[in-house]
């Protein structure tokens, strides 16, 4: 059995910067490493469940490449990179369920404009991953398809809500993944997997297929193994999009230049909100040795207290739950959804039927989405929300002044058991407070592994201004440069 | 404090039937609760965050049809119509 | 007093394409669900796309109605669930933050009275509902979603109407500007609706829906005044509430009340950052609008001397006020005013007349080049634009063909005369000493020669020969 998982991780435990370097000089076909992911694939998927479904065609597909690659013709930046894609985002032909009952049989008929991106530079789709229902949740434990589990502890949570995408990248499933961050789902699963997570600055990358929850605030967000992989994937899906009149125009800009730049004279703000009361031990410790390593480095650290920090969660879940009952309105089955025939019913009846078949996390989210802003609440609720956020961004702006980065744990606790905090909701909107203050102010954020703590990952969380992914990716990888992690257990 | 009556009457604006009422109510109610931090922090400047784009930038006055055949791909009705519940 | 208050919905049926996607805005031509896409239809994952040039004519209707239009406009969400509605949202206006709707407080003169208009915004159609048969039977409602997104313009105004006459000629003004403007066809069925809520001697509020053409608005207006006063005269409290237009009974009914007041949740929409209008563009929009009714009739009856009558029927219809710029000359203007307002009609009054009409500017102005120049008498004139309405020949093809030419030349028009003077030999001898009778020669020699006798030129050679007799 160790034998094998070794040869596995030989053969699959390779960044995608190193797969290309093989498949461009021959030493690797694009079919034997897709066949090999498929393997890998069947092997773990009992254990992990982190796809929801998946690619018949990859080896086909791979096999199209490898045939170019010999005809000497073009081929895409990707080279066959096999890649997953979280089922919230839509792909053309295959199932798109948001790992919801009420989405069960749904195709769309078009891409994605980040997975049409992908596929024009010839990435190969794995599959779609599992994630909490509609990406409501923080420990893909609200999946109507089950829980994912996390490879380094299977008894634990992988994170969410997009924990199947951060299993699959940790477990070798595939060489990367897309994921989607509202509130922490790509940075927080990816602390709890071990990899690099990375959340856009809003609008940097295309919400056009993207499934909406809560529109003013969620970003499409990469998940890979390393923090050059990170970006070279944010190269392929970033950029303005005509479908998408929220995305902006970044000019271009190449991420994976210039990683090695270092935080030389960077001045970095330790946010003492997230850095002291509430944090585990070992999270808090793994917290002062990243922030001592950067000093190391040459960078200037100092605390910055962000005393909105503590209205943040109540501000994002106020806002985010209004969007998301209008986002999930369209939910009644009546256009597209399950097998459910509307002769006999009426109106009300009918979707009041159909809308029982979301989950517990959804039908909570919809109830407060609908209470907040209604008639007699709303100014107390959800235009005090819309007020606190332009405080928060207005703060975070002013840190900016004083800041190049912003550096926090990802998570202030450890992962946790399967089934432990499922049943207090209220408990897991928590473990959001420090990701969420980039959510509403735009921001761009990242989660670096960083370490292993009784088996069980900690990820360090690097923040930096709007459109400043370039500073953002150079401290990651001069972090990551520091550790040295062992490989995934399974 | 919120009382249950609204936030039954909010689930039924959002077409959410509340079966199991006491654990649904009582989650909500414990979540509101929590909500209301928010009456301690202040809030002085009433502007709010708005993305701004301009007039030239918008989508040009083109028709461009899409496939006539999309409806097939979703629920229809003899090819045709979409059914919906009957209205009362 | 009466007060009555409207609330107009109108859509933009000459723009290409929908609010949000690409979509044919006039969907009346399409089989059943095939004018559709992701976007208006609501599909997980789509995103709305403003229609750049609804904005620009939207903000032309709110300037033409004299309204303050602001420099930044945004977009809410109106939620609640309806099957004809694929989001269970409607992507509309809403004055929450500020002035933020296309137009607000803008002003119309109806019969000297003046009608605010409180404000005008800029929104999506839903879809359309059809019931399978009549029966008990029936368990379904079937949707059309072809007409959802369509694009709409919603005019509200202030309650400042005092009758149901007024309204009417408020609607008549308001077809003709956004036919004027060129942003909507008011004769395509559906264009323009209607809603109008109206209260008497400070009495409750009536809203009237439901209501399908604008003669019928005029009626239910009626009809509710004369309820509403006969409850009033009996001491009975006038319930505020909505009420349908019956179309069969030309009544209204009371609608089932609901038993909720609805509560739209509005919040902003943010798939739609908000847009700038620049005081540039203002300013170009304003300098390319087109000419108003008013002022083109003024200018009608200013620059080319046409009579008050012609004006009024020229520049009130776009059509016809089109066709009128761009054949006349200074020279020709007044006789083509003419020809379009008196020979045109009849050929040239319904939808397909003029679609199928084959006649073009151009034709017009050598219509009246030829009767100005006497080369064709103006019954000649009638026929020929009778045949240039259905064949689109030149003028000079038809004069030919149907040998509507003057007879100019002197001795065919002789002959003529000759046998004339064969024919009256009593009006003859007459006409030496009465003029009238000379006339009656005149008109003679035109019945004979079908009208192409060129009168001035036969009068004289009568005379001569009279003379020489």
């Amino acid at each position: 059995m160790l034998k094998l998982q070794r040869w596995y991780k030989m053969n699959l435990g390779i960044t995608a910067t190193q797969y290309l370097e093989q498949v461009k000089n021959g030493s690797l076909t694009v079919e034997e490493f897709t066949a090999k992911t498929i393997e890998r694939i069947n092997k773990v998927e009992g254990s992990l469940h982190a796809y929801i479904s998946l690619n018949d065609n990859a080896i086909s597909q791979a096999k199209q490449i490898d045939k170019k690659l010999k005809a000497k013709e073009k081929v895409g930046a990707c080279f066959g990179m096999p890649i997953s894609i979280k089922d919230n985002i839509c792909t053309k032909g295959m199932k798109t369920t948001c790992a919801s009952k009420v989405l069960e049989n749904f195709v769309a008929p078009y891409d994605a404009t980040v997975v049409s991106k992908l596929k024009s530079q010839d990435a190969i789709i794995t599959g779609k991953t599992n994630l909490d229902e509609f990406a409501m949740g923080i420990s893909t434990e609200f999946s109507y398809f089950g829980p994912s589990r996390n490879p380094w502890n299977t008894d634990y949570v992988p994170g969410g809500s997009s924990g199947g995408s951060a299993v699959s990248v940790s477990a070798l499933e595939c060489l990367a993944s897309l994921g989607s961050d509202t509130g922490g789902s790509v940075r927080n699963p990816a602390s709890f997997c071990s990899v690099v997570g990375l959340k856009p600055t809003y609008g940097l990358v295309s919400r056009y297929g993207l499934i909406s929850y809560a529109n003013s605030i969620e970003q499409v967000g990469p998940i890979a193994r390393t923090v050059e992989d990170t970006a070279f994937i944010l190269n392929i899906i970033s950029g303005i999009d005509s479908h998408d009149n929220t995305s902006v125009d970044n000019g271009k800009i190449d991420y994976t230049k210039d990683l090695d730049t270092g935080v030389e004279g960077k001045r970095i703000g330790i946010i003492s909100e997230m850095t002291g009361e509430g944090v585990d031990k070992q999270v808090a410790s793994a917290t002062s040795k990243a922030i001592s390593k950067f000093q190391d480095l040459g960078a200037e650290c100092s605390e910055i207290s962000l005393d909105s920090v503590k209205y943040s969660v109540a501000t994002y879940y106020i806002i985010a739950t209004t969007e998301a009952g209008s986002n999930l309105a369209r939910y009644d089955n009546i256009r597209y959804g399950f097998d459910f025939d509307v002769e006999g019913y009426e109106f009300n009846a009918y979707i009041s039927k159909a809308r029982k078949n979301f989950g517990p996390e959804v039908t909570r989210r919809m109830i407060l989405g609908s209470f907040v802003p209604s008639a007699g609440y709303v100014g107390k609720y959800f235009l005090k929300a819309l007020k606190v956020r332009s405080k928060i961004k207005y703060q975070i702006e002013q840190a900016f002044k004083k800041f190049d980065l912003l550096i926090a744990p990802t998570v202030p606790i450890l992962p946790f058991k399967i089934g432990e905090k499922v049943d207090d909701p209220l408990s897991l909107y928590l473990l959001d407070i420090n990701t969420i203050i980039a959510n509403l102010s735009g921001i761009p954020a990242i989660s670096v592994p960083y370490e292993i703590a009784y088996g069980l990952p900690i990820g360090m969380q690097l923040f930096a201004n709007s459109m400043q992914e370039k500073t953002l990716l150079q401290a990651a990888r001069a972090l990551e440069k520091t550790t040295n992690l062992p490989g995934v257990p399974i | 404090m919120v009382k249950r009556e609204e936030i039954v009457h909010a689930a039924n604006l959002i077409k959410i039937d509340l079966e199991d009422h006491e654990k649904y109510i009582e989650q909500v109610e414990k979540i509101l609760n929590y909500f209301d931090i928010l009456d301690k922090a202040s809030a002085e400047s009433e502007a709010f965050v708005t993305q701004e784009i301009s007039l030239d930038k918008l989508r040009d006055d083109k028709h461009v049809p899409y496939d006539e055949k999309l409806i097939l791909q979703l629920k229809n009705y003899k090819g045709s119509f979409v059914k919906a519940p009957k209205m009362v | 007093m009466t007060k009555i208050g409207l609330e107009i919905h109108c859509q933009l049926t000459k723009l290409e394409s929908k609010l949000f996607c690409s979509c044919k805005a006039d969907y009346r031509s399409f089989d059943i669900n095939t004018n559709i896409c992701p976007v208006c239809i609501g599909l997980p994952g789509s995103l709305p796309l403003l229609n750049k040039m609804a904005v620009e004519k939207g903000t032309m209707i709110a300037l033409a109605l004299g309204c303050k239009t602001p420099q930044k406009i945004a977009f809410f969400r109106k939620n609640y669930f309806y099957p004809d509605l694929p989001k269970n949202f409607q992507i509309t206006q809403y004055n929450a933050y500020g002035p933020t709707s296309i137009g607000n407080d803008g002003k119309v003169l109806i019969e000297n009275k003046e009608i605010r208009i409180r404000r005008i915004q800029l929104e999506e159609d839903p879809g359309r509902l059809v019931y399978e048969g009549t029966s008990e039977k029936t368990q379904l409602t079937l949707v059309d979603y072809n007409r959802a997104g369509t694009p709409l313009v919603e005019i509200v105004t202030e309650p400042d109407f005092e009758t149901p006459k007024q309204v009417r000629l408020f609607l008549n003004v308001l077809a003709d500007l956004v036919e004027n403007l060129g942003v909507s066809d008011p004769s395509l069925e559906g264009a323009l609706r209607v809603d109008g809520n109206i209260s008497i001697d400070k009495g409750n509020r009536v809203e009237i829906k439901n209501v399908g053409s604008f003669r019928d608005i005029e009626k239910a207006l009626h009809f509710e005044i004369t309820r509403q006063q006969s409850l009033a005269e009996r001491g009975i409290p006038i319930p505020a509430e909505t009420r349908h237009w019956d179309e069969a009974r030309k009544i209204t009914v009371s609608a089932r009340s609901k038993e909720e007041e609805q509560d739209y949740r509005y919040f902003l929409e943010a798939d739609i950052p908000w847009i700038l209008i620049e005081s540039s563009v203002i300013d170009r929009l304003k300098k390319n609008m087109p000419e108003s009714i008013s002022s083109k009739k003024e200018r009608y009856i200013k620059k080319y001397g046409i009579p008050l009558q012609v004006a009024e029927v020229l520049s009130s219809d776009k059509f016809y006020s089109d066709l009128f710029e761009q054949a006349h000359n200074e020279k020709n203007a007044k006789e083509i005013a003419n020809i379009i307002t008196t020979d045109l009609k009849g050929f040239a009054d319904t939808k397909e007349q003029r679609e199928q009409l084959k006649l073009t500017p151009k034709h017009l102005s050598d219509l009246a080049d030829a009767i100005m120049n006497n080369k064709i008498t103006r019954n000649s004139g009638k026929i020929a634009l009778q045949e240039i309405v259905k064949t689109g020949k030149h003028l000079s093809e038809i004069i030919s063909s149907l040998d509507l030419g003057h007879v100019d030349d002197e001795s065919s028009l002789s002959k003529v005369i000759d046998e004339v003077f064969i024919e009256e030999q009593e009006a003859v001898s007459e006409a030496k000493n009465n003029s009238d009778t000379i006339n009656y020669l005149v008109g003679k020699v035109m019945r004979k020669t079908k009208g192409k006798a060129n009168p001035t030129l036969t009068l004289d050679i009568i005379k001569k020969k009279l003379d020489s007799q």
